[in-house]
């Protein structure tokens, strides 16, 4: 099920059964509060009513003269006679005083009973019952509990303070043994208490259903509050992997720990704009370079064969092509390595070599086009050994001096200079020539970054400073640029020795 | 008709060059953006191709210069096809645009489209009297028969023929049918006037002593 996969659904599940497990406790606390109140006070009833009774056992009220012998026809005492058969048998009277009587019977709508016996367990017989009393099978069955309830085989004094009740269908009894043997039960119905008690049950079902109802829609509204940011988040994403990176995630509340992911996010689709501008300006630039040369290999090739052509022009044409098919052969192995090097794949020599060497071979290379250019090299080298790749590092300070006497004025200097400064080993390359405008400086190591537009040198697709900047990157160095107009350009190259 | 090719890349510019004085245009070169400026600025050329990427001035500065002293038409190389940058040449002022790499086929095309424009034909093909001319075969028809003109005098009749009702002066045909390098000697011009009248009838070249040439 895809749907209680989401953050949202989980949420709104284990929030729900919280919501249904503390409602449902609250509901059944708040019933059997309520229950226990009940049957308290009917059981405080019930022990009124037996303490009533017992005491009118021991204390019964004084003789009268009719008592015993004349029995008044029922309907002539309605009012004070408790309802009382008289036994056979002789024993002692029994006679509920008037107050007393007053709390039994159907007047009331518990409709309270009693029933007193006296004699042993096996040999009850019956003192007195109120009218109402007619259950002898509950009597009968409450005698077996009464007695593991109340305890009644102990002694008096042995038996608990308070007495129990017990419930028996819909009616509620207890019981007593006095210590003279009688046992007196009283009982009542608690019909009115399970109805109300049935009630409160219903009533406390509906209102939990509603605040479950209400609580369920406010927390999925507050989950999805909370969420919110989230499925911002993943709306913007899902625009900037379609392909628009300038979208951004609106961090609105940004002390949040959604808000922070936000800010974080942002500022990686910040960088992921710029490599990508960096990355499309790269390949259009590259795309940019090849098609000069293609361009000249399209309309020499298509011009040479317009139409019939002596040797000479058709040599012309073939060594014209020849041409753009170097260029484009310098400028796809230049591509290659940048891209190697922004792959980390070129593969550096490791080893420790005579820096100072290295740099005056360079000289000695560049020396020719320096005489040509009437440019005097000056070197000034430090005897200083480096760990990294001669042949990389060799290519570097060549580019540099190319540089250095092709952007020279004529008889200009080229001051070499080689030095340890705190750990590294600093080759600064000046030259004399008209400098570089400043608003062009911080762009020269860009790729096929050009300061004057001139692409007359075949070749020099504006790819060199960045290969060097490369290449001493990494041998994990530093290459810099300062340059005064009409006083010169410094390069500083700095290696860790 | 006389074009200008401003290019700095040099074999590019060796190929276009002599792939259209073959196609009988008089052209002059210039490998830089001082000089095409200073050639745009002193010559009335038919048309100019102008490489946007040049040391000196850029191409884009060479034709806001250029449009404010001249009409000539100019036909943009760029190496960029963004649209940015075809919007940005054509609001420049350029006339069209060619994408490198091109093919030289479309470069003669678009030039003679925007000479065309330039003079307010909208076909290639030239009507008058009994002389039909289409500027794109380079071919001539009189009375409906195919004419044998050599480069020059078909260059001579097409200008004329574009400027048709206007009187061109000498110096004017001079300008447009022969390049910089060209020895121009002063009595060329007569020679294929007259070689023209020959081969299309008298009246085609009207002579407006003192003034010029005319096609009525």
């Amino acid at each position: 099920m895809k749907i209680f996969k989401s953050i949202k659904w989980r949420l709104q599940l284990w929030y729900g059964l919280i919501l249904v497990v503390v409602l449902a406790g609250f509901g059944f606390t708040a019933y059997q509060l309520e229950r226990n109140r009940q049957f308290g006070r009917i059981d405080q009833e019930l022990h009124r009513r037996l303490n009533v009774l017992a005491n009118a056992l021991h204390r019964p009220p004084p003789r009268r003269l009719d008592q015993g012998f004349f029995r008044p026809p029922p309907d002539q005492m309605p009012d004070e006679a408790p309802p009382i058969r008289q036994e056979n048998r002789p024993q002692p009277e029994f006679r509920l005083p008037p107050e007393a009587a007053q709390l039994f019977g159907t007047n009331d709508s518990n409709g309270f009973y009693f029933h007193i016996t006296s004699g042993t367990e096996n040999d009850r017989h019956e003192i007195a019952r109120s009218e109402n009393y007619q259950k002898p099978k509950a009597v009968i069955q409450f005698d077996h509990f009464f007695d593991q309830l109340n305890h009644a085989d102990l002694p008096p004094e042995k038996r608990p303070a308070k007495l129990k009740s017990m419930d028996y269908q819909d009616e509620r009894i207890t019981a007593d043994i006095l210590p003279s043997g009688e046992l007196i039960e009283v009982g009542c119905s608690i019909a009115p208490e399970l109805n109300e008690l049935r009630h409160t049950a219903l009533n406390l079902a509906a209102v939990g259903s509603l605040i479950l109802l209400v609580g369920l829609t406010g927390g999925w509204w507050f989950v999805g509050c909370a969420l919110w940011p989230v499925s911002a988040i993943s709306t913007t994403a899902a625009k900037i992997s379609a392909g628009d990176l300038s979208q951004r995630i609106n961090v609105a509340d940004a002390e949040s720990e959604l808000g922070q992911l936000a800010a974080i996010l942002n500022s990686t689709f910040a960088r992921l704009e710029t490599a990508f501008a960096q990355q499309k300006q790269f390949a259009s630039d590259a795309a940019h370079e090849l098609r000069t040369p293609v361009t000249v290999i399209l309309t020499q090739t298509q011009m040479a064969l317009a139409r019939e052509r002596d040797a000479a022009g058709y040599k012309q044409t073939v060594e014209a092509c020849q041409r753009a098919a170097q260029r484009m052969r310098k400028l796809i192995e230049s591509l290659l390595e940048l891209a190697r090097f922004d792959a980390g794949q070129e593969i550096l020599k490791k080893m420790q070599f005579d820096y100072a060497k290295t740099i005056s071979d360079s000289t000695e290379l560049v020396q020719t086009l320096a005489d040509e250019r009437g440019v005097k090299i000056m070197a000034e080298l430090d005897g200083l050994e480096v760990t990294g790749d001669p042949e990389r590092l060799s290519q570097v300070v060549t580019n540099l001096l190319t540089n250095a006497i092709q952007y020279n004025q004529p008889s200009g200097e080229v001051r070499v200079k080689l030095e340890s400064q705190t750990g590294l080993a600093v080759l600064k390359i000046a030259d004399t020539g008209q400098g570089i405008a400043p608003e062009d400086l911080p762009r020269v190591f860009e790729r096929f970054y050009r300061a004057d537009k001139s692409r007359t040198g075949a070749g020099n697709a504006g790819l060199g400073l960045s290969i060097c900047k490369a290449i001493v990157e990494a041998h994990g160095g530093t290459m810099e640029v300062a340059s005064k107009q009409n006083v010169g350009t410094t390069f500083t190259v700095r290696l860790p020795v | 008709m006389r074009i200008l090719i401003v290019e700095d890349e040099p074999d590019l510019l060796a190929s276009l060059a002599q792939a259209l004085r073959e196609e009988g245009y008089a052209v002059d070169t210039a490998d830089n953006g001082d000089d095409g400026l200073f050639n745009a600025e002193g010559t009335d050329y038919d048309a100019i191709v102008l490489d946007v990427m040049l040391p000196g001035i850029d191409g884009w500065e060479i034709l806001k210069r250029l449009r404010k002293t001249k009409k000539t038409p100019v036909l943009m190389l760029t190496a960029r096809d963004q649209t940015c940058d075809r919007v940005k040449g054509l609001d420049t002022g350029a006339d069209d645009y060619v994408v490198k790499p091109f093919d030289l086929e479309e470069v003669f095309a678009r030039l003679r489209a925007v000479i065309r424009r330039s003079a307010n034909k909208t076909t290639n093909l030239i009507e008058i009297g009994d002389v039909q001319i289409d500027t794109a075969a380079r071919n001539v028809l009189f009375k409906e028969k195919p004419v044998e003109l050599t480069a020059r005098e078909y260059s001579l009749v097409e200008f004329m023929a574009l400027h048709r009702g206007e009187v061109v002066t000498r110096t004017q045909l001079y300008e447009h049918l022969f390049d910089e390098n060209d020895t121009t000697m002063s009595n060329l011009l007569d020679v294929h006037v007259s070689n023209v009248r020959k081969k299309l009838g008298a009246e085609f070249i009207v002579t407006r002593r003192g003034h010029g040439y005319c096609i009525e």
